[in-house]
């Protein structure tokens, strides 16, 4: 269990402040492997996506 | 957390001056530390419920209610029963996992794939959040617009009155008193437990439908993948994983509060199954007359079926339970919405904040509304296909969102020890392979008899 303080200034985590979460976490190294399967998924959901457009789009027309 | 990953708390000001948000969620905190320290156990969840419920009874929204409705008329109870069940199981796993990571990280799901894989990628998962939200919602406005027309109310009134309950919801500047409203809301998602009830289901079907998963729906293998696709579209949807995680943000909740973030998620699982299973059963009342046949969307749809066949009082609760499903999914889509614009451009993005200060979140939030119910008044769109699509279209596009949700939910420079553990990962991967399936699968075949090459 985790304690919190009991100051009414002070109930959120350090983090939890809003000029905390305004700063950027930092920017995640991304192997190749990873990189190329993040690729392969996006080009599948765009593909995929037309498909399902496409094919509305053609039921509304005929 | 730390930067090194182990949590700390709070131990004295920070440098920086404290924003009207911070002083909003510190005395939200200072309520949920009080009730803890009291051993108020009943008290410290009715705090800390909120975001797992709103995410699940608002997935339960119009489009949904009407799909289960739907299959329900058409095929029976069957498979759909226990298919169901394992879809809300599904989206509990994904939905804990959105809280962990904004309970944890204190940062809403597009602001941390934008910082930490990059803006092409938040963006994309924004765009595509958007474009499933404004379609979803186009949805949400039919189902209160067929409500109301149960009770003689036209499309315009019916667009004012969406557009006036989201603009009303919001204009009290306090995360808190949103999130309560829309609870209040939501209760009435029950409804459709109630409409099953008034239609006299007997016991042993429904018992019968949820331990053998029988009878299983015949038709096209187009069909059952459409039925299979839509029924995932109706549990698990990027606008959640968008809404969960940046609402518990929002909240204020801390790896403190996991535990309870686990119980509201569940119930609301567990909720939204049950109401989802009364809308199926009310449907399934219809199937012996030709409910196949019906059109729930034209007309009284399944509000004026129902009251032609088991009198008006049902009728009566179906259309308010539609009503219900469309505006607590408005207020949560349209909300889903704000967060993910605001967070991926980096501006202002909580309900703790007054309009004047975070606009660009407000502002969203709101247009995200008018948009949609703009489409409804335009004379002949196509609402019912636009609704039977929508849930789909979330389907195709889901797994983007999940692998990112995973990947976050897997960072330990993030997560530090509340990283995923190995089962649960497992289950995970699971869950992105079928949905990825299930998704891939429709919009292929589906894709390849429109072109004739199928």
């Amino acid at each position: 269990m985790f304690e919190e303080p009991s100051d009414p200034d002070t109930h959120l985590e350090l983090d939890q402040f809003v000029a905390r979460t305004s700063r950027p976490v930092r920017r995640a190294a991304l192997g190749s492997r990873s990189q190329a399967g993040l690729w392969a998924l996006r080009v599948a959901a765009i593909v995929l996506g037309a498909m399902v457009i496409y094919t509305f789009v053609y039921q509304l027309a005929n | 957390m730390s930067d090194d990953g182990a949590h700390d708390v709070a131990v004295a000001l920070p440098r920086t001056p404290l924003t009207h948000e911070d002083l909003d969620r510190s005395n939200d905190r200072l309520r949920v530390y009080n009730a803890r320290r009291g051993g108020r156990r009943w008290f410290l969840v009715w705090l800390l419920i909120g975001p797992g419920i709103l995410a699940m009874l608002g997935e339960n929204d119009g489009p949904s209610m009407i799909s289960y409705t739907a299959t329900g008329a058409t095929y029976g109870l069957g498979a759909f029963v226990p298919f169901t069940l394992l879809t809300f199981a599904m989206a509990a796993v994904c939905q804990e996992m959105c809280m962990r990571v904004g309970a944890v990280t204190h940062r809403g799901y597009g602001q941390l794939v934008i910082q930490r894989f990059g803006p092409l990628w938040g963006w994309f998962a924004a765009g595509d959040l958007i474009l499933t939200n404004l379609v979803t919602l186009v949805a949400e406005f039919v189902a209160i617009r067929v409500g109301l027309r149960y009770f003689h109310v036209g499309a315009a009134a019916s667009a004012a009155l969406g557009v006036a309950l989201v603009a009303t919801t919001m204009s009290g500047g306090r995360y808190w008193r949103w999130e309560r409203a829309v609870l209040a809301l939501a209760v009435f998602n029950g409804l459709f437990l109630v409409a099953a009830l008034l239609t006299h289901p007997r016991a042993g079907t429904v018992g019968h439908a949820l331990l053998t998963a029988s009878p299983f729906p015949g038709g096209s293998l187009r069909t059952l993948l459409l039925l299979v696709a839509s029924t995932i579209g109706a549990t698990v949807t990027p606008w959640m994983i968008f809404f969960q995680q940046s609402a518990s943000a929002d909240k204020g909740m801390t790896p403190a509060d996991l535990r309870h973030g686990r119980y509201d998620t569940v119930v609301g699982a567990c909720l939204a199954a049950l109401f989802g299973i009364g809308a199926m059963v009310a449907g399934a009342a219809l199937y012996p007359h030709g409910g196949g046949n019906l059109n729930g969307l034209s007309g009284l749809g399944f509000p004026g079926a129902l009251r032609a066949l088991d009198g008006h009082t049902v009728g009566t609760v179906f259309a308010l339970g539609l009503i219900e499903a469309g505006a607590v999914a408005v207020l949560t889509i349209s909300a889903s919405t704000g967060y993910a614009v605001s967070e991926c451009i980096g501006a202002p993005h909580s309900m703790n904040n007054s309009v004047r200060g975070a606009a660009v979140f407000y502002g969203a939030n709101l247009l995200a509304a008018l948009v949609a119910a703009a489409v409804i008044l335009i004379p002949g769109a196509p609402l019912l296909s636009i609704s039977l699509n929508a849930n789909v279209l979330a389907t195709v596009l889901l797994p983007v969102s999940l692998v990112f949700l995973l990947m976050l939910a897997n960072d330990r420079e993030l997560m530090g020890p509340w990283v995923n553990g190995r089962r649960r990962n497992v289950v995970a991967i699971a869950i992105v392979a079928v949905v990825s399936a299930a998704g891939g699968a429709y919009a292929l075949v589906s894709f390849l008899q429109t072109v004739h090459l199928l």
